[in-house]
């Protein structure tokens, strides 16, 4: 969280305003004493108004930003509050069915039937769709899981530079012709970090292809990796496109936060790719300027510490 | 480890036949199918542990294929080949499990790579 | 028999087997049952038909349980109707009763838990008659 650099530009003019009142005072000073205190005591009340507005608008900044990331835990827990929910109805519904069946059976079983055969076939009939009701409810569980373990990263030896480079390669191939010029600059000492490969692949993929997106008329994607102090990996992503508002920074990494229009961009990509970085034990952070371009900076750790499984 | 299972999948029967060979000299146990149907039976029937696929085929497609491998059997990696792919399918592809996206042509020692990290992912996850 | 259980309850619900099976286990308590499919089916039935209870899902396709027990409440408030649910909670209840609901019932329910609620609503009903 930085000030906004507007707020600094109004406390500058505003000194600079207040000093020539200043000297302007000192002119006054035949008007004796008098003026010039009153004057002073003016500009010093200024001064100490002016401070503690600065100070409150970095106070509710900060404030905001808590919020924030408190409203995006929130949604998080709604969400999967929801997915718990949904999968509960879906499983009550075959439940519902085989309880049913269980009391038709006996029922069937204990009613002394004359139709002995008819019996039979709807016995049949009631243990044939309990089997089809379970399958079902195997069904949900199954997604269920699948989606669970979607989530879970593999941590394998990866070379940072050589899966940038493959993902560049892909994109590349598209932009070529369209006025998107690619430019990389591959740290020679980044060494293999343990992290996550389609993870990785996803997001570096996302970043280009939104990079892409911003520069329909044309432009560069610079794509940069650095070995981090720690011996991890950082990989940036800058294109010179349309840039993205100040105002809307802050959300960019949210679900279904989308600055496309209807119908183009499901605005999952950026908060997938929150996730995916965030599994990795890494951070991704951007800086933007309208009219200029983005920049993305991926860093992961070497090696996830506590992440992986018997670490 | 073990030598990896390849099953590589693309309608092509020249491609096809030229990749199965290839992968076998080079040690790995290696076989085809023409279609995705095909795929998803041989893979029902015998133990594969990755499959290489190619996105663009007649009837049942690339993407259609990945999904269906994943729902049933997850631990199961798809590389994705494709030959004049968008960025848009990779990035699908990838959403739904796929362990790596590859152009072709395809230098084989880079897709053998792919191939043998492909494998210890599989390993690594079936605990 | 006793007059209870001559009572003819409406059976609401999209599962097709869930329908068949338990109307047919009503029957076998010596309740008269219809059935139908979905809200505005339902709507249709009771105009052709009388009936002392609606036993009604409240998620189906098309118009949702909670419409439905507003719209029955109004052409026919002498029907009670009881609501079968996946999850209870205060909110859900409340409706249900502004609404005219007699009761809620969990989904999955037993045979008994579903006969005892009907004759419950069904002695309500005699009840409110009698005033």
């Amino acid at each position: 969280m930085k000030s906004s650099p507007w707020i600094r530009w109004v406390v500058a003019w505003m000194g600079v305003g207040l000093s020539g009142l200043g000297s302007l005072g000192l002119f006054l000073w035949e008007g004796g004493p008098w003026v010039i205190s009153s004057l002073g005591l003016g500009i010093g009340l200024c001064w100490a108004a002016m401070a503690s507005l600065y100070m409150q608008l970095r106070k509710s900044q900060r404030e905001r930003a808590i919020l924030d990331s408190k409203i995006v835990q929130s949604h998080k827990l709604a969400a999967l509050g929801e997915l718990s929910a949904g999968i509960a109805h879906e499983i009550n519904n075959p439940l519902a069915v085989i309880g049913r069946e269980a009391e038709l059976m006996l029922h069937l079983l204990e009613s002394s039937s004359q139709e002995g055969e008819t019996s039979r076939q709807e016995l049949l009939e009631s243990v044939r769709e309990v089997a089809s009701q379970v399958e079902r409810c195997r069904e949900i569980t199954q997604n269920l899981l699948n989606f669970a373990r979607k989530m879970e990263p593999v941590f394998q030896k990866v070379d940072v530079n050589r899966l940038v480079e493959d993902m560049v390669k892909l994109v590349e191939r598209e932009t070529q012709g369209k006025g998107i010029q690619i430019l990389r600059e591959y740290d020679k000492h980044l060494e293999p970090i343990r992290t996550d490969p389609p993870g990785l692949r996803q997001v570096i993929l996302n970043l280009l292809n939104n990079a892409r997106q911003a520069m329909e008329q044309g432009g560069t994607i610079e794509v940069r990796t650095k070995a981090s102090s720690s011996g991890g990996a950082e990989i940036m992503i800058r294109d010179t496109g349309c840039g993205i508002p100040q105002e809307q920074l802050p959300r960019i990494f949210d679900p279904f936060f989308t600055t496309k229009a209807h119908g183009k961009g499901t605005g999952l990509g950026l908060s997938i790719c929150h996730g995916i970085v965030d599994r990795l034990g890494g951070r991704i952070r951007v800086k933007s300027r309208v009219g200029l371009g983005s920049t993305f900076v991926v860093e992961l750790p070497s090696h996830p510490s506590g992440l992986e499984k018997g670490s | 480890m073990t030598p990896p299972r390849v099953l590589v999948v693309d309608d092509e029967e020249d491609f096809l036949e030229t990749m199965v060979n290839r992968l076998k000299r080079r040690g790995l146990e290696a076989k085809g199918a023409l279609s995705g149907p095909e795929a998803l039976q041989m893979i029902a029937a015998e133990s594969f542990d990755v499959v290489v696929l190619d996105v663009r085929m007649p009837g049942m497609d690339g993407i259609e294929v990945l999904r269906e491998i994943k729902n049933r059997w997850p631990f199961l990696e798809v590389i994705m080949l494709t030959g004049h792919g968008s960025v848009e399918s990779g990035i699908q592809g990838m959403r739904l499990g796929a362990f790596d996206y590859v152009m072709k042509p395809a230098d084989l020692e880079d897709l053998l790579g792919k191939i043998l990290q492909a494998h210890e992912r599989r390993s690594l996850r079936e605990d | 028999m006793n007059e209870i259980q001559k009572a003819r309850v409406l059976l609401v619900d999209d599962e097709e087997r869930f329908r068949a099976t338990t109307s047919r286990l009503l029957g076998v308590r010596g309740f008269h049952v219809g059935t139908a499919a979905s809200g505005a089916e339902a709507l249709e039935e009771l105009e052709r038909n009388p009936y002392d209870v609606v036993v009604l899902d409240v998620r189906m396709p098309g118009m949702s349980g909670v419409e439905t027990l507003g719209e029955i409440k109004r052409r026919q408030p002498g029907v009670e109707v009881l609501i079968l649910t996946g999850h209870a909670s205060v909110d859900t209840a409340v409706e249900i009763m502004r609404l005219g609901g007699a009761d809620y019932l969990l989904k999955p329910c037993s045979m008994d838990e579903l006969v005892n609620k009907i004759e419950a609503a069904l002695e309500r009903g005699k009840a409110q008659e009698r005033r």
